[in-house]
């Protein structure tokens, strides 16, 4: 066996010519042999007429296939694991690393580059770029970090939110531009209008920039990107800034203004009469949720999506609680809140997204869960209830909610609980 | 009663013995007298001979289905309302004497006098069209002497060629059966040949009349209609007239010279398509139209199951499915490059069509994959998922030492998550019927009977509505139904009353000992040839009896599921249906248990279906009985007792059709009453049709005039009836003939009170009720005595009728319901029993008596579910043994061991067309739930959501009721 369990490689090659560009992923490279014979099958498919997508090996292992803009060839080899806890991942799973890391890849380069590849060892050299985006995305280093499968913002909901919108809508102004935003925790926690207007997968692929920009500890930054969907071939500038440890603000812009004005000039005036406040919102931390939301105890872990905003809270609750049983670890309970977004979008809620892929990919992609169009009657909730806790989702024309709950709650008030969990947070916050 | 006939079956068993030497010899057949005149020596004196024997295959299989006379009739055109017989096993003199009925008794004797002469004709006719009858698909269009080759070439132009002649074409479908040539009273006159003999066409060629029609050809003379023969095909449809001209079979063009030679060649019972030239239209209508219309009105085609059942149209069928990406192929992963032939490496390959071709044309990425993957992710390949043009289609792998199958199957028919276990079952009942992979695909001799196989597999997958078309009673097929219901490891079970239970049981039991007659070794003084290892019993699809061991009877199920036999005996199909074929039970195969070993013997399987029932019975050679050399052929003596049996067992039909038509037994709500759109008189009506004391009384009533009627009509001769019941049964005939005139037109076993419309129901069963209560004497109270039925006092009624108040209604109702609360909020359940393999639902009558638009949606979606339910289930278990896989389901399943799973559903009305109002909604929950305490179960049931249900409290409540 040649993959770690529950590891998973991503290898990516050019699609015409079959040469590797990089592989990222796992510890242990996978042999060329391997590499070619995925690329080859795929290739050999191509050329008479059929296209392969997804394969699917006992215990979990699963490698997928897909190609973009008839130029790069991304494959995702995932080792299953036998009776490995989490260890495998769902086939959709794969396909939204896949368009991610490809996302990743014309937010760095851009489109051209991409496409009209003149000279591969180049393209090589450039592509390393992207490794720490890319790597972020494989690994989910960061915990809470939701949105590389959701396709929603990552948010967060300060206390008084009023106030960061009125500033971030100032700042950006200031700087020029239409697209600003505050981000808190690695999630937004504020941002212009225009900025939800970009494409949910931009968004996401953003804010992954700005988490790992930020990791890198400076102040401030400018770095130029392109935007997935928005701007393929032209480049924006994308500027940062620290305010306190954990919290910056972002503007795209033009080439104005510089980084060194927009930080002596404009940061300053808008931002510092803001610090007390922007504690208290560092203060919130990863629940996303300001303390005026009381949470049920028995709530062990929330995902809430607004469908409409495209933006997602999620928190994981931590020893508050009074309960005999073993003890669920907060990256266990992260990981059974993603597996349990992943079993009941593939099945039950159809995830819409009709802005970010265009219907060309659409096809390509395959949609290859389609069990939910098999059903005659529209799905709204669901529960599973397995040994370490209950699960339950629901959904409603406005919000998708997943809870995890104590195994100690009868199943019967699940539903009563999780209503009544969604009404709650939407009074208190307008989510 | 038990023992059939000595006498008889001691002949038999003899014949028999050389039934396949004979069968070989003279398989080119043209020589008629010298085999007629070898069997007569064989033949004792007053024999009959089973119908089956000359379906008898080299390798010993059998496979004969025969429909039942009232089928055909029904295939007929609808004018046909006296009693038929029903067309009954004519083996044994027994029988005969059974019948009590005079004119049947007399047409028995006449039958019987006519038979030996027929027989012989039949015999070579049969023997004549033998090569050809049973080989599937490529062979059987090959064959010259096959219709299907000429229909379409010819269709065209002999159409239009008629028009030119502005004449009036109609077309006629007529069912005819070779088989009982034989039977019919008609004495062959010489000259009339099958035409009349089979058709009942009476033609008098030109040279006989002595006059020149100008019209006519002088060799090539048309086939006028000169006279008809009584009770003949012809007659019976009543629309071939005098004077009519014959011009076409099935589309092939028929003279005097060539009609003979066609009408020989049709294979067995079959419907086949006249095309007449008419003087006069038939109607106004303009005729093309009407003819048209006529023939789907009338006469529904025997359905396409039952043809490829057959072995017939194989070529058609899956033409209409050949834009349909599927393919099965057995790929063998050992490169030999000393071998020249191309393709080596596909062993076996189906269907041959351009889009699976495409399939196979990528057959290496399959082999690659294979290979590699299990190398990278350290499991083998379970699927693969591709796109070919718009079509996406799924490709489930099983891979055998060297060897590997690959089934391709379009995405919309058969799931990701529920591919494995269709590969999985397909690949068992493979090796139940072959022993191994390798002896299925690898013979050659095997191709075109895999062909078939695969032929029957696909269409059930892909199509199949288009295999019950013309069945009229069958509900649209439910493709997640059947795929969940297939796939479980289980058999549908119905629960009998238990002094009913106990007669079928202890039936069984004697007919397992094989203690009598000469199946005893007392008998010859040899050993005996099989031992019965146990056998399990059908009744119209349902298991009513099972002494078989959990593995062997999903064997035995897996068969009967494949070739489609339970469905077709619940639908008066079957007039006799043998099957017998050598299997390889997969327990005993694989021999998993320490210590004891099985014996080594060669195992056989009979299936005998006789209308409602069916019985398979699993046999064993070697070990204590002696072992079997060669291929061995069925044995008359197991085939009679087991037909002995079901006679025997045909007593009992009464009370397990009372079952049926029982209300169900957890009550059931009808979805369609929660939509505010029902009116609370629906609702009222509906909740008294729910209720158990209220409608069993009815469906009592009902279930008994419904009896009579039956009788009656179809005069079913087996149906012995204890005295008092036929009492009864003549004394509120006449009632019901004048009170019920639904009934008359409704088949024999659906009770009228099944009708939709509730309202009507309710206003029905008050009129049988007061009817019954005031007719005071002789008839309804005999109606009430007959033994078995439980049904309070009648002199009861009266009061109860009078009193009957709503909340009464309801209380009563109250006790028998699964689920808690004031109302039924039971939609739907199945309820499976992991150690005995079988699993119980609502019966489809229950489900049919709840009609609505809404209903079967449900049901559907509920099926839909329960797919990812149960592979959650699946998935979240580690390796357990299971049905089609010993290996583990694709573990991966990060969630932990699932317990229980819900889904909640919201279901409008469709075509809501009021704008101002919003449309009424109505959710439910489809839950499934998994418990491994006290015993596996896994229960799956759908309920409204107005009230909190615990499913585990719901599947003990239910559990109680399957008493074993």
């Amino acid at each position: 066996m040649m993959l770690q369990d529950g590891s998973t490689q991503l290898l990516c090659l050019t699609a015409s010519s079959g040469v590797p560009l990089f592989t990222r992923g796992a510890s242990k490279q996978l042999p060329f042999s391997v590499i070619g014979s995925l690329n080859g099958v795929h290739m050999f498919g191509g050329g008479q007429g059929v296209v392969l997508t997804c394969s699917e090996t006992q215990g979990g292992g699963k490698v997928v296939w897909r190609v973009f803009q008839d130029s790069v060839m991304l494959i995702a080899v995932s080792g299953g694991g036998d009776g490995g806890v989490g260890s495998s991942k769902e086939e959709a799973h794969l396909q939204r690393l896949l368009e991610n890391v490809w996302g990743c890849m014309v937010l760095v380069l851009g489109l051209d580059e991409l496409v009209n590849v003149r000279n591969v060892e180049r393209l090589k050299r450039e592509l390393r770029s992207c490794f720490s985006l890319i790597d972020e995305l494989l690994e989910d280093k960061q915990e809470g970090i939701l949105g590389n499968l959701t396709h929603c913002a990552d948010s967060l909901v300060p206390p008084n939110p009023a106030l960061f919108q009125e500033a971030v809508d100032g700042f950006a102004q200031a700087a020029d531009s239409e697209f600003g935003c505050l981000v808190v925790h690695g999630r937004i926690a504020s941002a212009t209008e225009k900025w939800w207007r970009l494409a949910p997968q931009e968004v996401v692929l953003l804010s992954a920039l700005i988490r790992s920009l930020s990791a890198s500890g400076s102040a401030s930054c400018d770095y130029p990107i392109f935007l997935p969907h928005g701007s393929p071939t032209v480049a924006h500038r994308l500027l940062r800034f620290q305010l306190l440890p954990g919290a910056d603000v972002c503007v795209l812009c033009g080439p104005t203004p510089s980084l060194h004005g927009a930080e002596t000039g404009l940061v300053g005036r808008f931002w510092s009469p803001l610090v007390e406040t922007l504690r208290e919102c560092l203060a919130v931390g990863e629940r996303c949720l300001p303390g005026s939301v009381s949470l049920r105890p028995d709530v062990l872990a929330l995902l809430l999506i607004n469908r409409e905003t495209r933006r997602a809270v999620s928190c994981v609750r931590t020893s508050n609680y009074h309960y005999d049983g073993p003890l669920l670890s907060k990256a266990r309970c992260w990981e059974l809140l993603k597996l349990f977004y992943i079993f009941s979008t593939s099945r039950y809620f159809t995830q819409e997204e009709p802005l970010c892929v265009s219907t060309e990919e659409n096809a390509q992609r395959g949609n290859t869960e389609d069990f939910p169009l098999g059903f005659s009657h529209q799905p709204q909730q669901c529960y599973l209830v397995t040994e370490e806790c209950k699960s339950y989702g629901l959904q409603t024309p406005q919000h998708q909610l997943f809870l995890l709950i104590l195994p100690s709650v009868p199943t019967f008030a699940l539903r009563t609980l999780a209503t009544q969990t969604l009404s709650d947070i939407v009074a208190a916050t307008g989510f | 009663m038990a023992t059939a006939n000595p006498r008889h079956c001691a002949g038999k068993s003899i014949s028999s013995r050389h039934t396949d030497e004979e069968a070989a010899q003279s398989d080119g057949g043209s020589d008629g007298g010298s085999t007629a005149s070898s069997f007569s020596s064989s033949d004792s004196s007053d024999d009959l001979e089973p119908e089956w024997l000359d379906d008898i295959q080299k390798n010993g299989e059998l496979f004969y289905l025969e429909l039942s006379e009232g089928e055909e009739e029904a295939a007929l055109a609808q004018q046909v309302n006296q009693g038929v017989s029903t067309n009954h096993v004519r083996f044994s003199e027994n029988e005969a004497e059974i019948i009590t009925e005079q004119n049947k008794k007399q047409r028995c004797g006449s039958r019987a006098k006519g038979e030996p002469t027929l027989k012989k004709l039949a015999r070579i006719l049969r023997r004549k069209r033998r090569p050809s009858q049973r080989r599937g698909g490529k062979d059987g269009c090959k064959d010259s002497s096959s219709p299907p080759a000429s229909i379409l070439k010819n269709q065209q132009g002999q159409r239009q060629g008629v028009t030119v002649q502005q004449q009036q074409l109609k077309e006629v479908c007529v069912y005819l059966n070779p088989k009982r040539l034989g039977g019919s009273s008609t004495p062959l006159c010489d000259g009339g040949g099958l035409l009349e003999a089979l058709l009942g066409v009476v033609h008098r060629p030109a040279w006989s009349r002595g006059q020149e029609d100008p019209a006519v050809l002088t060799r090539e003379e048309r086939l006028t209609v000169h006279g008809l023969i009584p009770n003949s095909p012809a007659i019976k449809c009543g629309q071939i007239l005098i004077g009519d001209v014959l011009v076409a079979v099935d589309d092939v063009d028929v003279t005097s010279e060539n009609i003979e030679r066609v009408l020989s060649c049709i294979p067995g019972p079959t419907q086949v398509r006249l095309t007449l030239e008419t003087v006069a239209p038939l109607d106004r209508v303009s005729a093309g139209d009407a003819s048209l219309i006529r023939r789907t009105k009338t006469s529904p085609p025997v359905s396409q199951l039952v043809r490829l059942l057959w072995g017939e149209d194989t070529a058609e069928l899956q033409m209409s499915i050949s834009h349909i990406p599927h393919i099965v192929m057995y790929l063998s992963l050992k490169l030999d490059s000393t071998s020249p032939q191309e393709e080596e490496e596909v062993l076996y390959q189906y269907p041959v069509s351009e889009a699976s071709s495409q399939l196979k044309g990528v057959r290496g990425i399959f082999i690659t994959l294979c290979d590699m993957l299990e190398n990278v992710t350290g499991g083998r390949i379970i699927s693969s998922s591709l796109l070919l043009g718009k079509h996406l289609v799924h490709v489930g792998y099983w891979k055998e030492s060297n060897n590997l199958v690959v089934i391709g199957l379009p995405a919309e028919r058969v799931p990701l998550l529920y591919l494995q276990t269709v590969v999985g079952d397909v690949v068992r009942t493979l090796k139940v019927m072959y022993g191994s992979l390798d002896s299925a695909f690898c013979k050659v001799d095997h191709a075109p009977r895999l062909d078939h196989f695969f032929c029957l597999f696909f269409q059930q997958l892909i199509q199949p509505s288009r295999l019950r078309e013309g069945s009229s009673s069958a509900p649209p097929p439910d493709i997640s139904g059947t795929l969940f219901l297939d796939g479980l490891p289980a058999v549908r079970w119905l629960t009998l009353p238990p002094e009913i239970k106990m007669e079928v049981d202890t039936v069984l039991s004697d007919f397992e000992s094989s203690d009598f007659g000469e199946m005893s070794e007392d008998f010859f003084g040899l050993r005996r040839l099989y031992i019965i290892l146990g056998s399990c019993l059908f009744y119209k699809s349902y298991l009513i009896a099972n002494h078989l061991p959990k593995e062997d009877l999903l064997d035995v199920c897996l068969y009967c599921q494949h070739y489609c036999l339970l469905p077709l005996a619940s639908e008066q199909r079957v007039g006799q249906l043998v099957i017998w074929r050598e299997v390889f039970p997969q327990q005993r195969a694989n021999g998993a248990t320490p210590g004891y070993s099985q014996p080594e013997g060669r195992h056989f399987l009979l299936i005998v279906g006789l209308r409602h029932f069916m019985q398979c019975v699993l046999l064993e050679a070697g070990g204590c009985a002696s072992p079997a050399l060669g291929s061995p052929g069925p044995d008359c003596v197991y085939i009679d007792q087991v037909k002995a049996t079901l006679l025997q067992l045909e007593v009992l039909e009464p009370g397990i059709e009372e079952r049926l038509n029982a209300p169900p037994a957890p009550c059931l709500s009808c979805a369609d009453w929660f939509l505010p759109a029902a009116t609370a008189r629906d609702r009222l009506d509906s909740l008294a049709s729910s209720s158990p004391v209220f409608s069993k009384l009815a469906g009592a009533v009902k279930g008994s005039s419904s009896g009579s009627r039956a009788r009656a009509l179809f005069g079913e001769k087996s149906w012995r009836a204890s005295p008092q019941r036929s009492l009864s049964d003549s004394g509120s005939e006449g009632q019901m003939d004048a009170g019920s005139g639904s009934s008359s037109s409704a088949a024999p076993g659906l009770s009228p009170h099944s009708t939709p419309d509730s309202a009507r129901k309710l206003g029905g069963r008050r009129d049988s009720l007061g009817s019954g209560g005031s007719d005071g004497s002789g008839g309804s109270g005999g109606l009430f005595k007959i033994p078995r039925m439980k049904h309070p006092n009648p002199f009861y009624l009266g009061t109860l009728k009078k009193t009957l108040t709503e909340r009464e209604t309801e209380e009563m109702y109250n006790t028998m319901k699964l689920t808690s609360g004031a109302e039924n909020t039971l939609f739907h359940y199945v309820l499976m029993e992991t150690v005995q393999g079988i699993f119980i639902a609502p019966t489809h009558r229950e489900v049919a008596q709840l009609s609505g638009s809404i209903h079967p949606q449900l049901i559907r979606n509920f099926h839909h579910c329960c797919l990812s339910i149960r592979a959650a289930f699946q998935q979240s278990l580690p390796a357990r043994s299971r049905r089609a896989a010993d290996r583990p389901q694709g573990g991966g399943w990060g969630l932990g061991p699932v317990k229980e799973h819900g889904v909640l559903f919201q279901c409008k009305p469709e075509n809501w067309t009021d704008q101002k109002k919003p449309a009424p909604t109505m959710t439910y929950w489809v839950i499934g739930r998994m418990l491994l305490e006290p015993v596996p179960q896994e229960f799956y049931v759908c309920f409204h959501d107005s009230v909190p249900e615990v499913p585990v409290e719901m599947a003990f409540r239910l559990s109680f009721g399957l008493a074993l």
